[in-house]
Order: C-alpha cells, then sequence, then structure tokens
C-alpha cells in the first residue's frame, strides 16, 4: 500500500514541476503580453495595413540602392503591420526573381522583434520567450536581450536578403541558360 | 447652437470610434493569447515538467550545455540544425526551436551557460525559421510555380551560408551583455 501511494506521489509530481513551471510563465508573461497586444493592435487599426501596400510598390525597384528597402524596410514593416504570416503576401508586388529572397528576409524577421513586440509571432513566442525565462530566473533584466536580438536581427535578413537574391539569381541564370540537350542532363544530375 | 451640435456629434463619434477600435483590440489580443500562446504554454511546461523530473534534463544538460556555452558549440549547433535536409523537418510551428531555446533557458538559470551566450543561442537554435514554409509563403507572395521551383533549394542552400554568419554576428554582439555589472 506505501509502495502504491509514494508511486501516486511520483507520477504527480512528474506533473506537479510542468504546472509549477506553467504558474511561472502565467504571471510572469500574460498579464504584459496581454496589454501590449492591445496596444499593438489599437495602434495597427489606426495607422491601417493596406498603406504598406504602396511602400511595397515603391520597394520593388530594382538596383542596388533599393536593396535595403526591400530586404530591410518592407520585411520589417510588413512582418510588423500584417505579421506571421501574412507578412510574406507583400511579396506580390516584387518582381518573381526577387520573390525567394524576400520571403526568406521576412521569414527571419518573425522572431527577433518578440522581445518587444510579441503580436508580430505570439505562436512562436518561446523561441524568444524560453531563453529569456532563464535570465529572468537569474534576475537579470531582459531588455538589453531584446534590443540586441532585434537590431542583430536587422542586419540578419539584410545579408539573408542579399545572398538569397544572389543564389537564385545564379540558379535561375542556369535553367534558363541551359540549353533542350542539357537540360534533360540538369534535371538527372538534381 | 447648430455649430455646437455638430461638433458635439463630432467629439463622441470619433471617441466612440477610439474606444470601439481599442476595445476590439483587447478582444483580439485575449483571442489571441487564448488561442496561440496558452496551449503552447500549457504544452512546453508538461515537456519541461517531464524532462526536469525524470532526470532527463540532467541528460540532455550535460550534451546540450558544453555546446551552448561556446562559440564554436554554437556554430557547430547551426551547422547542423541549417542542413537542407534537417531544416525544412525542424521548421514546423517553430516547436524544435522553441523547446531547445526553453532548455537552454533552464540551463542559464542553473548557470551551466553563461548569460551573454543568449543572444548567439537564439540565433543558433534557428537558422531553420520558415524553411519548411517555403513553397507556401512564395504563394502567398503569388509567386510563379518555377520561382517555387527555384526558391526553395535558393533558400536552403543560403541558410548554410547565412545561418553560421548570423550566429557569428550574434555572437560579437553579445561582447557586455550582462557582463558590465
Amino acid at each position: 500500500m506505501d509502495a502504491l501511494a509514494r508511486l501516486a506521489e511520483s507520477f504527480i509530481g512528474l506533473f506537479q514541476e510542468g504546472a509549477d513551471f506553467f504558474v511561472a510563465l502565467l504571471t510572469g508573461i500574460i498579464p504584459l503580453l496581454l496589454v501590449l497586444l492591445t496596444f499593438v493592435n489599437a495602434l495597427i487599426r489606426f495607422i491601417g495595413p493596406e498603406r504598406i501596400d504602396r511602400f511595397a510598390v515603391f520597394a520593388a525597384r530594382p538596383g542596388i540602392t533599393f536593396l535595403p528597402l526591400r530586404y530591410l524596410v518592407l520585411p520589417v514593416l510588413a512582418v510588423f503591420f500584417l505579421t506571421n504570416p501574412m507578412a510574406y503576401t507583400m511579396g506580390r508586388f516584387l518582381p518573381e526573381r526577387y520573390k525567394p529572397a524576400f520571403y526568406d528576409s521576412a521569414v527571419s524577421f518573425v522572431h527577433p522583434p518578440l522581445g518587444i513586440f510579441p503580436h508580430v509571432n505570439p505562436g512562436e513566442l518561446f523561441v524568444y520567450a524560453g531563453i529569456a525565462a532563464g535570465l529572468t530566473r537569474l534576475d537579470l533584466p531582459l531588455g538589453d536581450l531584446a534590443i540586441r536580438y532585434l537590431l542583430v536581427g536587422l542586419v540578419v535578413i539584410l545579408i539573408r536578403g542579399i545572398v538569397t537574391e544572389a543564389i537564385t539569381a545564379i540558379m535561375m541564370g542556369r535553367r534558363t541558360g541551359a540549353g533542350s540537350s542539357e537540360e534533360t542532363a540538369e534535371g538527372a544530375r538534381a | 447652437m447648430k455649430g455646437l451640435t455638430a461638433l458635439l456629434e463630432r467629439i463622441g463619434r470619433s471617441v466612440g470610434g477610439i474606444v470601439g477600435a481599442l476595445y476590439q483590440a483587447g478582444r483580439d489580443a485575449v483571442e489571441t493569447v487564448l488561442r496561440n500562446v496558452l496551449p503552447f504554454m500549457v504544452f512546453i511546461s508538461l515537456v519541461i515538467g517531464i524532462i526536469n523530473a525524470s532526470g532527463i534534463g540532467d541528460f540532455i544538460a550535460e550534451t546540450l550545455s558544453p555546446l551552448a556555452s561556446s562559440a564554436i558549440g554554437l556554430i557547430i549547433l547551426t551547422v547542423i540544425v541549417a542542413l537542407p535536409v534537417l531544416s525544412p523537418l525542424l521548421g514546423p510551428g517553430a516547436v524544435i526551436a522553441q523547446i531547445i531555446g526553453t532548455l537552454l533557458g533552464s540551463e542559464i538559470a542553473r548557470g551551466n551557460i553563461p548569460p551573454q551566450y543568449s543572444l548567439p543561442a537564439l540565433f543558433a537554435i534557428n537558422p531553420q525559421v520558415g524553411c519548411d514554409f517555403i513553397p507556401v509563403g512564395l504563394a502567398l507572395g503569388e509567386a510563379e510555380p518555377e520561382t517555387v521551383e527555384v526558391g526553395v533549394p535558393a533558400v536552403l542552400f543560403s541558410r548554410m551560408i547565412t545561418g553560421p554568419i548570423a550566429t557569428v554576428i550574434a555572437y560579437f554582439a553579445s561582447f557586455g551583455l550582462y557582463s558590465g555589472d
């Protein structure tokens, strides 16, 4: 009987640990998240997400000088106002050869702002919040990490856009450059 | 008198509009939390609870902590996660990234990983972001099927390069993080 009781206790203990963790998350994350989400939702409502359509048309122009607009400003605005996954619809304003790079750049920005703007991707909050929870338990402030995550994210999405644009250009060139006889060989290799 | 009523009406209307928008924003926020955040919180609490209470946590700590507490280890982790074969499998819902992130978080709390490694770790666990979603994401951008054919491998190959670059940048950007005081 005693053994059974101990077994039951350790069984419950397995989940009590999880329950304690849940309460810590609940009190630590949810209240701020709710208030912040309400604010940003209202802000987006007042500004009107349809306005970035016009900007997207402008940013879609070719040329090196538009690189930062294409792979930095546009993905940031798209992710902030349209959030994951609707942000990727902004790709429709870009020419085909830029679309993969824009997607790469936009999708890479759905996590870096989570420390400050969790509304962009609340369903995947724990990519950031999981690591942040550890720092909270050490009584370390999160502001520094949140802002650095955001800033490094900006640099990374620009690099991703440029690199992916180059790779896409090479792969598309190979595809159109290959003659009909070479095309089958190319296909066999791939 | 007529001007005054018109003014009052306009004020009333705009205040009503603002309050209505704020109220709706609050409603959306609660719904997002109920639908997307709380279920994942419960799931991750269960996983972490079992991992910690059963002792698997110690095993993971022994294998993961050394990897996550040096620059080289983090880059190795990035390269593994960014492999074009693995990255689309690890992507969905960012579940893997979220679980590994939470595990690393508890290791940071236990003192096994120095806090300044939190920044590069955020990038090391996530070079596969969106790799499972490329065709859908491109379709949302109204891309032609030929673009999707080229785009999927282009993004996957690009991550092999930009994944480790991101971790290295984050490593250098973490200097001075949680060590000043």
